[in-house]
């Protein structure tokens, strides 16, 4: 449920953010002969967060993997501040960070995140303390917990300096003041200009960090705006993410 | 304006190398390969002092003591096994472990292009070859400690040809382990394609033509001519193609965002490359003969003489493949005139598979040479005749016998000392001292 004070605030940082990044138009991915994405099409808006809310199973990390150019999709068009993107060029406008990888497993986590600094000539530092890394410096990546992984990967992927990124389930394996943590990083992050789109399962997660919402349905989008235009649109005077997913899908 | 990539590939390059310190089969390799290199070292240098009379036994003609055949050759000969059973592992590693764990999506990402990112697994592969050759390398330094003979170039020639072989085998590795699922898979694939090379060669023997010619690049025939101090220009480019065949294929299907269409065309395109380009350097004849003895070259003089010779020679050989008279040939006579005539020609004609049931009428055993429209039949394959024969249809005037010194030999009667505690026991202990290191 939302309470009216972020929402009020959400709505005032949209009001400056209104221009378009990326465009994807009809994204099509079939696995045989199952159809995971059905002409999937919205726009991210330069500095928004943006999230992408659906079950598991609604096709979300197919959906980014498709935007990053890790996976083919059968039909697309994406624009990038309107030129067309091509997959292979994806990874010069985006970072996609995926979920539950383990990445250089046998590697201490001080290492890989000074492999990121060295890589893009950013600082760890600034995210280190919200994200609790100094205990796990010397751990291997391998060794960590679900929590403690993703709190390292979430550093990895707020070090790149893509003008987009997409984060795939960026609160699973946090506990609740984890959760509150990276919400309030997050934010942050976007208030300096950079773009976040967020694939995130649970509903009441995504109403109180985006800034606007692209509700996925067994890979169709079934409705895409900020949660007052969602509410407009799923006939609801009130309510939160998850009467305005119930009431479109 | 989008991101703006650096290539940054030294920090790959880094990256690449710890992983490979962290993996297990890079130790494990390590650990295996100097108690292997030790075994056929002392087992070399001791066949080597008894074919040199060691302990009053009577010594073999000190001509063929040779330390490329008594030492070189089978010290390495452990390095053969590692490619085959050991290498390809690592080598399947340094693909595999990011495809599980998921690490590839973020690779996929990182500043510079696919190509930079596997030659970096490529360069640090040969590094790890570098690294897992140092105990043969010492077992050199042993021998000439113990006053042993080494013929620099046929020794460089050796080491040459097992980087080759080895890189082969992680070109194979790279690729099976792009194309498939998992590691495991990798592995069977890999171990196969080993296996099937065995299986070629043993038809190629029997049934000869273009088996046998397809048979001379698998890699142990083909380690085999380095083994003998001969460098083949056409040995070599067709295995760097193999090689760069499989790192580029692995480079097609690592990229998940690919289409199938594209890895499909792309693989087809390579494979169709890589047969043109091995096609292409069976006509290559360059070669050097490295080694100390010249075993693979006709007398300075003779050599002189054949190269006044422009006319094409056949030769039509009426012998079967597995027939041991037939390999003498190839490998006394043969070997030394395609290095010598260009524009030499030969046909394998025995009618049977075993040589067995051909009819006297059939000219089993016969060797024709024809040259200008005139033919002369041998049945000998002794060095001297077969000169002969050619220089009689060239009209060339033999050369003198040639006052050229013969081949010493370099007999050698030593124990090989303190080698069965070093390969033993200082090796493994210094590899498990520098895994724990690593480790920690």
């Amino acid at each position: 449920m939302l309470t009216s004070a972020p929402r009020t605030k959400r709505e005032s940082h949209h009001s400056q953010i209104m221009s378009e990044l990326l465009k994807v138009e009809r994204i099509t991915k079939r696995f045989r002969d199952r159809t995971v994405l059905k002409d999937v099409s919205f726009t991210v808006h330069t500095g928004e967060v943006l999230g992408l809310i659906g079950p598991n199973g609604a096709g979300k990390t197919t959906l980014f993997e498709c935007l990053a150019g890790l996976m083919p999709a059968n039909a697309e068009t994406v624009k990038y501040r309107e030129q067309v993107l091509a997959p292979l060029k994806r990874k010069e406008a985006l970072f996609y960070l995926p979920d539950a990888i383990v990445p250089w497993a046998e590697q201490t986590v001080a290492w890989v995140l000074r492999f990121f600094e060295k890589l893009y000539g950013a600082s760890a530092s600034e995210f280190a303390g919200p994200l609790r890394l100094p205990e796990l410096m010397k751990s291997p990546m391998a060794s960590l917990s679900k929590g403690e992984r993703k709190r390292t990967l979430l550093a990895l992927g707020l070090m790149t300096p893509h003008p987009l990124l997409l984060l795939d389930e960026p609160f699973d394996g946090l506990d609740l003041r984890q959760t509150r943590d990276v919400m309030d990083l997050l934010k942050q992050h976007a208030a300096k200009g950079r773009t976040l789109m967020l694939s995130i399962h649970q509903l009441v997660d995504a109403g109180r960090v985006c800034d606007r919402l692209v509700l996925l349905s067994d890979g169709d989008v079934v409705g895409e705006g900020t949660i007052p235009e969602l509410q407009a649109r799923a006939g609801l005077s009130d309510g939160g993410v998850e009467e305005i997913f119930l009431a479109l899908t | 304006m989008p991101y703006q990539h650096k290539p940054q590939f030294l920090l790959l390059l880094t990256k690449e190398w710890r992983e490979l310190l962290a993996s297990r089969s890079f130790w494990l390799l390590l650990l295996m390969i100097g108690p292997l290199v030790g075994h056929a070292f002392i087992t070399a240098a001791g066949l080597y002092a008894e074919a040199s009379g060691i302990g009053g036994g009577p010594a073999a003609l000190s001509q063929g003591l040779t330390p490329l055949d008594g030492i070189v050759s089978p010290t390495f000969g452990a390095y053969d096994l590692a490619a085959t059973f050991l290498f390809p592992f690592v080598a399947i590693r340094v693909i595999a472990a990011e495809k599980q764990s998921g690490g590839i999506k973020i690779l996929l990402q990182l500043p510079g292009s696919l190509t930079t990112k596997i030659s970096a697994k490529a360069l640090v592969l040969l590094v790890a070859w570098l690294v897992t050759v140092i105990p043969g390398l010492l077992a050199l330094v042993l021998w000439k400690s113990y006053g042993g003979h080494l013929h620099a170039p046929e020794t460089a020639n050796v080491l040459f040809g097992h980087l080759l072989r080895t890189m082969l085998s992680a070109g194979i590795a790279v690729a099976a382990a792009a194309l498939l699922e998992n590691a495991s898979s990798a592995a069977i694939v890999t171990l196969g394609f080993t296996i099937g090379t065995w299986a070629l060669e043993y038809v190629a023997a029997f049934r000869g033509g273009f088996l046998q010619q397809l048979a001379s690049y698998t890699p142990a025939s083909a380690l085999r001519y380095f083994e003998q101090g001969l460098l083949r220009l056409n040995t070599t480019v067709a295995m760097l193609a193999i090689i760069l065949a499989g790192f580029a294929l692995a480079g097609f299907w690592l990229h998940t965002g690919r289409t199938w269409r594209f890895r499909l065309i792309s693989t087809a395109v390579t494979m169709l490359l890589l047969t043109t380009i091995v096609y292409g350097a069976n006509g290559l004849s360059a070669s050097w003969d490295v080694s100390e003895n010249r075993r693979n070259s006709f007398s300075a003089a003779d050599e002189a003489a054949l190269k006044q010779i422009n006319q094409p020679l056949n030769i039509t050989v009426v012998l079967a493949p597995e027939d041991p008279r037939l390999a003498d040939f190839d490998r006394d006579i043969l070997r030394k005139l395609r290095r010598t005539l260009p524009q030499l020609r030969v046909q394998y004609a025995a009618s049977s598979v075993s040589g067995l049931f051909e009819k006297p009428e059939d000219h089993y055993g016969e060797i024709w040479y024809e040259m200008n429209g005139q033919k002369i039949m041998e049945r000998s394959a002794i060095e001297q005749v077969v000169l002969e024969t050619i220089y009689q249809l060239a009209g060339v005037k033999a050369p003198e016998k040639s006052a050229e010194a013969a081949f010493p030999g370099f007999p050698l009667v030593v124990r090989p000392r303190a080698a069965g505690w070093f390969f033993y026991a200082a090796w493994p202990f210094m590899i498990l001292i520098g895994w724990w290191l690593v480790r920690r």
